[in-house]
């Protein structure tokens, strides 16, 4: 058998045991005399069965928003952040990265913002761009921003002199050297941290979703408000959506930086 | 008699390193003729490529001046192209794309900059490379695609900073025949700057051989093989053999270690 449908069959193995153990546990009565205790109890974990169950539930229409209304709503304010992030990071980086005297200025700004935890700037963003889609938006900007900013920066100060002095040599006007130089090169550096940035901008988004209420919606709603009611079940649908969400758009963002850095030794295929 | 085109005047260069003055080149003179064809000789660290980067603009002098066709060099000059001994092929284009970059740059589109990229890929042997990435091809043919994307905006001086010092020797000479080819066609003026003698003798007209760092000139060597040159059955020749051991004879001392 060939290696990779054996990783495979152990990666699909080791979910249906886990699954099973899950459900199995969350069943069986323990051996304390005390009602109602389980071994492992339902009420903290849940059980696949119940989250099913759920799951269902809360894409019917017995409830007023949908799981998959309050999907979107998440997916739209990552996707909003994200791009709002990648571009102003990206161009911030850019001049910065070429202008040494404006990079020396803004250092230590740059320094402190960036040590401060983002997550401290979640009630201050709420106080001024309120509950709704504007501030889950820009907390994952407040996020992105650095990401792509730190990244491009670099890529944008380790432009190679040499490619810069052929381009000179072959005639290049110093917008020219900008358009077919200084701005691939750091591209190269900006598409790398794009797949970091989209599972960013979706935590920032959560997180501003939890501050939110119900008039920001969103999955992070879904989880809050289940806390509010004890409900493990939808916790676990919810986390389990997330979960899919990430990778799914983790892996959207790897395809599309694979199909920008053909050009790379690591992505060719000989 | 044919004219000047680069005039060398009393250069030198002074480096700062860690507070220290490190001269590294010093008190150079010379003219190069239009069409020639000269190479700079001498050990790593004689400050023949910084004398090359001063030619080209990239470098500014401590002491005296190159003049480029009468003209005192500032910036880049407009009628230069210059080839790195570093890979400076841009990974994020095709070899195409590459090769048609100068072109680009001065406006040249449609079945002009077509026809023209066409030929240089064909000249440079790569056809079928097209629309191959750099990270795809080897060293020599990248080195190739350097080379012709200079050529293809038809500079009327070349200066050449070790373009083969990272190749093997069967590659090189390759090179060195489609070098000579291409040098026939159009005789830029080229200024060549290499450790290795054999290439030197194989391209050059005029060898000039500098001394350990603070580079100076040692001596300037005619070489008289005879044009055009087959870049093996020369290497067989007496003739090869007698302008080896002559310019060796003076090369040589300098690679003794210093004390030695």
């Amino acid at each position: 058998m060939n290696e990779k449908v054996t990783i495979n069959l152990w990666r699909f193995g080791i979910l249906i045991v886990g699954v099973a153990a899950w459900e199995w546990l969350t069943g069986i009565k323990a051996v304390s005399k005390i009602p109602g205790l389980y071994f492992i109890d339902p009420f903290f974990v849940s059980r696949p069965s119940k989250i099913v169950e759920r799951f269902v539930y809360l894409n019917s229409d017995k409830v007023r928003l949908t799981l998959w209304q309050m999907l979107l709503s998440t997916v739209e304010s990552t996707f909003i952040g994200f791009f709002v992030g990648v571009s102003t990071g990206f161009v911030a980086g850019l001049v910065l990265g070429r202008n040494d005297r404006l990079a020396k200025i803004f250092e230590p700004y740059i320094i402190a913002f960036n040590s401060l935890p983002r997550i401290a700037l979640v009630p201050l963003v709420t106080m001024i761009f309120g509950f709704g889609l504007l501030a889950k938006v820009v907390l994952a900007w407040l996020i992105v921003f650095f990401i792509v900013f730190f990244n491009t920066f670099q890529g944008a100060r380790s432009v190679d002199p040499d490619l810069i002095h052929s381009a000179r040599f072959l005639g290049a006007t110093e917008g020219q050297i900008m358009r077919s130089v200084v701005i691939p090169s750091a591209l190269a550096w900006t598409f790398a941290s794009l797949t970091p940035s989209i599972s960013f901008a979706l935590i920032g988004v959560v997180i501003g979703e939890f501050i939110g209420g119900e008039s920001g919606g969103g999955i992070g709603y879904l989880i809050i408000s289940s806390l509010g009611t004890l409900n493990a079940a939808d916790m676990m649908v919810s986390l389990i959506v997330l979960a899919v969400t990430g990778i799914v758009m983790a892996l959207g963002i790897k395809q599309v930086e694979m199909r920008l850095l053909r050009w790379r030794p690591e992505y060719q295929q000989r | 008699m044919p004219r000047v085109r680069i005039e060398i005047r009393n250069l030198s260069k002074t480096f700062r390193e860690g507070g220290r003055e490190v001269p590294a080149v010093s008190e150079v003179a010379l003219d190069i003729l239009d069409k020639e064809f000269v190479a700079l000789v001498g050990p790593s660290g004689c400050g023949k490529s910084t004398i090359l980067n001063m030619i080209g603009g990239l470098v500014a002098p401590s002491g005296g001046q190159v003049l480029i066709d009468g003209a005192p060099v500032v910036d880049v000059p407009r009628q230069v192209g210059y080839v790195f001994q570093k890979d400076t092929v841009f990974p994020w284009r095709t070899v195409a794309r590459n090769i048609g970059l100068g072109l680009e740059y001065r406006g040249v589109t449609g079945p002009e900059h077509e026809r023209r990229v066409g030929e240089a890929i064909r000249l440079a042997g790569l056809v079928g490379f097209e629309d191959a990435f750099p990270a795809t091809l080897s060293g020599g043919m990248r080195q190739r695609v350097a080379l012709m994307r200079t050529l293809i905006v038809e500079p009327e001086i070349l200066l050449m900073d070790e373009p083969f010092g990272a190749l093997d020797t069967h590659t090189k000479l390759n090179l060195h025949a489609e070098l000579l080819a291409l040098w026939e066609g159009k005789h830029q003026t080229v200024v060549f700057v290499t450790h290795d003698l054999s290439e030197a003798i194989t391209l050059a007209d005029r060898i000039v051989v500098l001394t350990r760092r603070p580079g100076r000139i040692k001596m300037i060597h005619e070489v008289k093989l005879p044009r055009p040159r087959d870049v093996i059955k020369l290497r067989e020749s007496d003739e090869y053999a007698r302008e080896y051991s002559q310019i060796w004879h003076v090369l040589g001392e300098e690679f003794i270690p210093e004390g030695g």
